[in-house]
């Protein structure tokens, strides 16, 4: 499909299915190419519905069962990224899957380590606790270790701790009035949650997406994954102790920050995006501009970049450490540079008629697809490299007004599948009455924190900061 | 490395930031009590070399033991509220609490109310109040270097050690 021409709907195909029939139709929805992309509760007690995606190329199919009860039987031994979506679901909303057992807390704080951790037992195993509060500037979470000397048998997370119900406030909202939510979830995937919710209510509304508002959302998720891959390659310097490396990149990030304040008044991009219109002008004379720092800042971080892939006491921290093999990252639904990182080809922008990506998009890859850290933070120079490039298209023209125009009948519910800088994030959107049900955001670190999990294994304990940071996963969208 | 040290320089020239008066420092302890990370973000941009906050004596440490300010972001989650405490009584005297951004001053997009806790400014005292969504790095920087949060609470801090000393 070429750029310029009409684009069908990013659309959803829902499904209903029988209680007895729920795991024969999951298993035939994987056997027929579905991915898992996430699965959620909806609606109130007795007249509760349970729901899983499955991405089918640029579309969704939602496999939705009516619940006459509070029970359901698993699906994790055949989709183990499912394991998160049904424990929140457990603790959020009351729902019991059989065969998921044990089925331990995700959200709920009130147990004793013994519910949520993995009994690790033999001599010399002893627990290495750190949280909620971290030494640096980070996100609030808590990690238990399980440790014998400095190596890591287990890591058990327990994340939610910036959990702030914004689903639950987003019910009975207008529409419109959902995006503040959605886009405050999180700062760093601020227009990946802002675009997916405005593409999710388009999807719901029968919108189709016009010519400049692909163009300008496209521009706008370019320039959060400019400043948040300079952010990562900082950190994980950071995280070595490589600090003029990490001074160096931090530099080039707030040169990023400023050029988006420029060009849209705001550091993060925040307000950027609307439901159903563009938002975001752009004169030609301001498109050149920017045009002209990108391309200063794209030969500044190249010829960094090479000062960091060249260090060779920074690469000998990075080698074989954290390494998250092919068959896992499958496994577990790893996605974006960490799934490209250990070899799934899977990159949401090659499906995307929403968006201005087009079939001539490529995913990069490392030139070694090897899942360690250094493979994560090749993969975030290589993608730098794809994202000024975008940047450089799409900028020569100005950007100008333009709102969704109708296609076809309003639906109820709305799916929309957006590449954040951290892999896929999936937004749902239930509406009845033109007030919302249901809203879902399920991000790229969410999908990703369980393969996070396993690539600690088996590494040491000093070694875990780095891990983390070459994932940078955020915690406040996960959390929500 | 030498083009990275070169780079720095550069930048560092250009940033052409102000020569830091006297010999003072503030140990701050941050906490994210529900926030969405751009404050954090904000916050660790104030390190960067166009900002460079520990040029004036501002540090960010490990932990409350160090720290004279307490720097809170986020609208205070129930699940935060019982280490944000503990963090706050495990600072000594005298410590100073600063609100970063709007959520945490109470007037952001918060989510549900039973998710949250008391607002900071009822759980705690609050001297210092950073207001945006986020606040830039450049507001960090001034609002924490400016005459209403530093001077006031290092000059007493200053005597005193001067004290200790003499």
């Amino acid at each position: 499909m070429s750029r310029g021409a009409t684009v069908p709907r990013q659309d959803v195909e829902t499904l209903a299915v029988e209680r007895p029939q729920w795991r024969e139709a999951c298993r035939r929805e994987l056997d027929d190419g579905g991915r898992f992309c996430g699965a959620h509760a909806s609606g109130h007690t007795g007249d509760r519905r349970w729901q899983a995606l499955f991405a089918r190329g640029s579309g969704t199919r939602a496999l939705i069962v009516e619940l006459d009860g509070d029970q359901l039987e698993t699906i994790v031994d055949m989709v183990p990224a499912a394991q998160w979506d049904e424990r929140e679901a457990h603790d959020l909303h009351g729902l019991r899957f059989e065969g998921h057992d044990p089925l331990r807390p995700l959200l709920d704080h009130s147990l004793d380590p013994s519910s949520w951790t993995v009994p690790v037992e033999g001599r010399g195993v002893h627990q290495v606790v750190v949280g909620p509060i971290h030494a640096g500037v980070i996100e609030s979470g808590h990690f238990r270790f399980h440790v014998v000397g400095e190596r890591i048998l287990h890591l058990d997370p327990r994340l939610f701790y910036n959990h702030r119900g914004l689903e639950r406030a987003a019910e009975g909202l207008e529409l419109s009035d959902g995006l503040a939510l959605a886009q405050r979830a999180c700062g760093a995937c601020a227009v990946t949650n802002a675009v997916a919710y405005a593409q999710a209510c388009e999807s719901v509304l029968g919108l189709l997406a016009s010519r400049e508002l692909r163009r300008a959302r496209t521009l706008l998720l370019e320039l959060e994954r400019l400043y948040n891959h300079l952010n990562d390659i900082a950190a994980i310097c950071a995280g070595v102790g490589f600090a003029t490396g990490n001074m160096a990149f931090a530099a080039l990030k707030e040169r990023a920050m400023r050029l988006n304040q420029d060009l849209t008044g705001h550091r993060f991009l925040f307000g950027s995006v609307e439901v159903g219109a563009n938002r975001l002008l752009l004169s030609g004379q301001a498109s050149q501009r920017t045009r002209e720092q990108l391309l200063e800042l794209r030969q500044d971080a190249a010829r960094l970049w090479r000062e960091v892939r060249f260090s060779a006491s920074v690469q000998a921290r990075l080698d074989g450490v954290g390494v998250l093999d092919r068959a896992t990252a499958a496994q577990l639904g790893a996605v974006g540079p960490a799934g490209r990182a250990s070899g799934l080809g899977q990159d949401t922008r090659s499906d995307s008629p929403a968006l201005w990506y087009g079939s001539s998009f490529v995913a990069a890859a490392p030139a070694e697809t090897t899942g360690d850290i250094a493979a994560r933070l090749e993969m975030r120079a290589v993608e730098l490299e794809v994202t000024f490039e975008l940047l450089d298209d799409l900028l020569p023209e100005p950007i100008e007004a333009d709102a969704a125009s109708p296609c076809g009948p309003k639906g109820s519910i709305g799916v929309a599948r957006v590449e954040s800088p951290r892999g896929e994030t999936v937004c749902v959107v239930e509406h009845e009455a033109h007030l919302l049900r249901r809203l879902r955001l399920r991000t790229g670190s969410y999908a990703n924190w369980p393969a996070l999990v396993q690539a600690t294994a088996g590494n040491l304990l000093s070694d875990f900061p780095l891990i983390n940071k070459s994932f940078e996963l955020c915690y406040a969208c996960v959390d929500r | 490395m030498f083009v990275l040290l070169r780079h720095l320089q550069r930048v560092r020239r250009e940033a052409a930031l102000p020569p830091r008066r006297g010999a003072r420092s503030l140990a701050i302890r941050h906490v994210d009590a529900g926030s969405c990370n751009a404050c954090e973000h904000e916050l660790t941009a104030t390190a960067a070399p166009q900002y460079d906050l520990q040029r004036f004596g501002l540090d960010i440490v490990a932990s409350p033991r160090h720290a004279d300010v307490l720097l809170v972001t986020g609208p205070v989650t129930k699940r935060m509220e019982a280490a944000l405490l503990a963090a706050y009584e495990a600072m000594p005297e005298p410590r100073r609490v600063a609100a970063l951004g709007d959520c945490a001053l109470g007037c952001g997009v918060l989510g549900t109310a039973t998710e949250l806790a008391t607002p900071l400014e009822k759980l705690l005292p609050v001297d210092i109040r950073i207001p945006g969504c986020p606040p830039t790095p450049q507001t960090i920087a001034d609002a924490i270097l400016s005459g209403s949060a530093a001077s006031s609470f290092l000059a007493p801090m200053g005597d005193r050690m001067l004290e200790a000393f003499s």
